[in-house]
């Protein structure tokens, strides 16, 4: 993305961006379109098709190049084990590009607009039956006409470079006992290595075992001191907490044979202990985390403006509706008796009758419990899309969120979490279920500050439990504001994961439905698949594409939890 | 619903022979597929060709069981019964169609269970009685697993007590003789239209919920049947319908003319 601002400005970028679709139906996967710098002929690195921009090209000819370019794409003869045997040689780049680029276009001839049909050569095409086979031809002796000026160049490092970039993007953070990086950092040359103190802390993880008793230790020796944000309680609050936690302040959750939850005590100032699903053992941790709630402090930050909601309230509204049975309707299922027998009456007695006469079943009573919870853990200060923090834009959408569902009438609260630990997560209250959403609520909101971890099972186990004890409602939903990164103390990605997936099912089966929002962080799917699970989950690039989604959603959260709650 | 001319359909694989086989044995037919990929014309030709009345109903979030079986209503002084249309599919033994069955409320599906199974029933607890479907009564549903199997299922104890038949986009020689029957126009617009219809459909794109199917590219051709400019039947027929995102409205128009020009 960066690197396409650079190269163009953001009028030919938006001119160009026109052309995504394009590209992505030829080449099969999704592509972005960019202009190449003055002068250069067309190409790509993979990811994102660079096109020339000459003034005087039809829009034909832009269409042929695009389609050259994207059929290399289509047909593989951009991998990595041919780029290789390119680098370097730009000679040979060229002797490939003549033959493979005919094959590739004749590959996918179906798919092709005619503009780019027009450019086969099929004596070309026919000589080569793969990019392996182009790639023998061009390694030989024989003369080969060099490719017609349309097809563009292939530049196999930029191709490596691009390859190397997603490889390292699928990976995530570097390690398990890794935080994530900033950007900046991980952008750089890959041919640097990985830098700072990756590699070390990998040994110990590896060596050691990421929950063995040795690496939780190092790993949070080393987290302690590197924690850049401080958080808003501070890096030791983890042991002031659990001191502060008395046996008898303590409120309990058990799991149950069927993971069912039961609650005894409460006395939520003090906090709540919740169980832990541990991976590796395959069995629950008794008492393992405690959450406590509390309220932020009256901070300096600036309060937010209530945003607009619109677009999120129209596919909302009618989410939230309960059945009725509906007496006295013009229309209905049943004869509504008492206003039978009184038209009757109407009738016999020489009056006009009423004509509503029937029971109907309609939607009207709202009847619907919302908690938003804001993961607020160190990874959402990361930059994300837009220039603005993932952090920001997380913050916007709950903002949303809350105001549309406040603004219908329906229950809404607004928490925000981060995590130290297992016996520190917190719950820091934005908005209660009984508060109003005021200028109070969003300076609370405005003034969170991002940091620590993010313990997400606990979150959620907790989430789903105040839903139950406090929303007052039949159908309710926990919508979790998160990049999917479960990370704390001993709670390493794939324990955190497994451990997160647990919760929501937990929270699932006694009827509340789950919702997981990635919003401007860029999340990986697959990522997101793994933490989330089957609950209903999305990423989008900005609070603004919310509307877009939401209202699927939101549904199908609902209707997984309404599926387990009649027992489906 | 009856016709005198076997409604065009042609056929992808051998899902006429399943669903008459089905249908012989009186068992329930599940279609799963797109939208726009030809669901409901294939009962319709299936109804021709087994000489069955076909009732259709649209199914929706707010359709209740007695909108399927049937209520009372009040004529004067007395009250009087109507049957549903899934009591006048019974009674009479049609072909009893409910098109995308999940938007239905859950409590509302499990009406046709005593149907769909062995016993070929129909419990009408209004009346009192118990209704036997009359021979050749079937059952028909239909829904699309793409953009519902996230929002909603059908139950699992609905699904079992159907046979399913799997729809997708027909292979572009056979959606091109859809296309010329349909619209009626030349082999070259018909053509390009498919292979527009066949980019689509492999774009990737966020905000496309939907591909371009059967359907808009028959829509388009009969714009063009009418005399529309090929690329303003397809702007109007494709591109608006499949999206209203800004952006992804402006990328299908360049595909639109990349495909079409000329």
């Amino acid at each position: 993305m960066r690197e396409r601002v650079a190269r163009a400005g953001p009028e030919s970028a938006s001119r160009l961006s026109r052309f995504q679709l394009l590209a992505s139906a030829i080449a099969g996967r999704a592509l972005d379109v960019a202009a190449a710098l003055p002068g250069e002929a067309s190409w790509t690195d993979g990811s994102t098709l660079f096109m020339a921009a000459s003034p005087d090209a039809s829009a034909a000819d832009q269409v042929a190049a695009l389609a050259v370019q994207a059929s290399l794409i289509a047909a593989g003869s951009l991998e990595a084990d041919i780029a290789r045997r390119l680098r370097g040689r730009p000679a040979l780049a060229r002797r490939y590009l003549a033959i493979e680029g005919h094959r590739a276009l004749a590959s996918g001839e179906d798919l092709l607009p005619r503009p780019a049909r027009s450019l086969i050569d099929r004596d070309a095409a026919a000589r080569a039956g793969s990019p392996a086979a182009s790639l023998a031809l061009a390694l030989g002796r024989e003369a080969i006409p060099g490719p017609p000026p349309g097809f563009g160049v292939i530049r196999p490092h930029r191709l490596l470079a691009s390859a190397d970039r997603g490889r390292a993007a699928a990976a995530g953070p570097e390690g398990p006992l890794q935080p994530r990086r900033r950007q900046a950092e991980s952008d750089r040359d890959p041919g640097d290595g990985t830098g700072d103190d990756g590699p070390v802390l990998k040994f110990f993880a590896s060596s050691v075992g990421g929950q063995g008793a040795l690496g939780r230790l190092l790993a949070r020796m080393v987290r302690l001191g590197r924690d850049p944000t401080g958080g808003p309680v501070g890096a030791g609050a983890s042991a002031k907490v659990r001191a502060a936690l008395g046996p008898g302040g303590t409120g309990v959750r058990m799991a149950g044979a069927a993971g069912m939850l039961t609650e005894t005590v409460t006395d939520r100032r003090h906090g709540m202990t919740y169980p832990e699903w541990d991976v590796y053992r395959e069995r629950y941790r008794l008492n393992w985390c405690t959450v406590v709630e509390a309220d932020p402090p009256p901070g300096d930050g600036a309060s937010l403006a209530v945003p607009d909601a619109d677009a999120l309230r129209r596919p909302l509204a009618r989410l939230g509706m309960g059945l009725d049975r509906c007496r006295r309707q013009f229309v209905g299922d049943d004869i509504d008796i008492d206003a039978t027998v009184e038209a009757r009456i109407d009738t016999l007695a020489g009056v006009s009758p009423d004509q509503a006469v029937y029971v109907d079943t309609l939607r009207r009573r709202r009847d619907l419990a919302v908690l938003v919870l804001l993961d607020i853990s160190g990874s959402a200060a990361e930059p994300g899309s837009g220039g603005k923090s993932v952090h920001e834009q997380q913050r916007a959408a709950a903002a949303m969120l809350a105001a549309a569902l406040h603004g219908l009438g329906d229950r809404v609260a607004l928490y925000a979490f981060y995590s130290q630990g297992r016996s520190a997560v917190h719950f820091v209250r934005v908005k209660g279920f009984g508060d109003d959403l005021n200028a109070l609520a969003m300076r609370r909101l405005g003034g969170l500050v991002p940091g620590a971890y993010t313990r997400l099972g606990a979150a959620i186990r907790h989430g789903a439990a105040m839903l139950e004890d406090r929303g007052g409602t039949s159908r309710r939903l926990l919508v979790v504001l998160s990049d999917g990164l479960a990370y704390d103390y001993g709670y390493e990605r794939p324990y955190g994961e497994a451990d997160s997936r647990h919760a929501l099912a937990e929270a699932r089966h006694r009827g509340t439905g789950c919702l997981c929002l990635s919003v401007g962080a860029g999340a990986d799917p697959a990522a997101l698949r793994r933490v989330f699970g089957t609950a209903a989950h999305a990423s989008v690039a900005g609070p603004g594409q919310l509307g877009r989604v939401i209202g699927p959603l939101f549904r199908a959260a609902l209707g997984s939890a309404e599926l387990r709650r009649k027992g489906g | 619903m009856t016709w005198t001319a076997r409604p065009y359909y042609l056929p992808v694989g051998n899902e006429e022979r399943v669903f008459k086989a089905a249908f012989g044995q009186g068992m329930s037919v599940m279609l799963k597929g797109p939208t726009g990929c030809g669901k409901t014309r294939f009962v319709e030709a299936m109804a021709f060709d087994l000489g069955r009345p076909l009732i259709t109903v649209s199914c929706h979030d707010d359709i209740s069981t007695a909108d399927l079986v049937g209520r009372f209503l009040l004529r004067g002084g007395d009250t009087e019964w109507v049957d549903g249309p899934l009591t006048r599919a019974v009674r009479g033994g049609a072909i009893c169609y409910l098109d995308e069955v999940v938007e239905a409320r859950q409590d509302t599906t499990v009406v046709i269970h005593p149907l769909a199974d062995h016993r070929r029933q129909l419990p009408i607890d209004r009346l009192g009685v118990t209704l036997d479907a009359a021979p050749g009564f079937c059952l028909v549903v239909s829904y699309n697993p793409g953009y519902q199997s996230v929002l909603k299922d059908l139950k699992d104890s609905t699904r079992q007590r159907m046979i399913a038949i799997e729809f997708g986009f027909p292979p572009a020689d056979v959606e091109e003789k859809i296309l010329s029957h349909e619209a009626g126009i030349d082999q070259e617009t018909t053509a390009r239209l498919v292979r527009l219809g066949h980019a689509i459909r492999r774009a990737q794109a966020p905000g496309l919920r939907e591909v371009a199917s059967t359907r808009v590219l028959i829509a388009a051709g009969q714009l063009v049947a009418a005399g529309l400019p090929v690329r303003d039947a397809a702007r109007a027929a494709i591109a608006g319908p499949l999206t209203d995102d800004p952006l992804i409205t402006e990328g299908l128009i360049e595909m639109i003319d990349a495909y079409l020009a000329g």
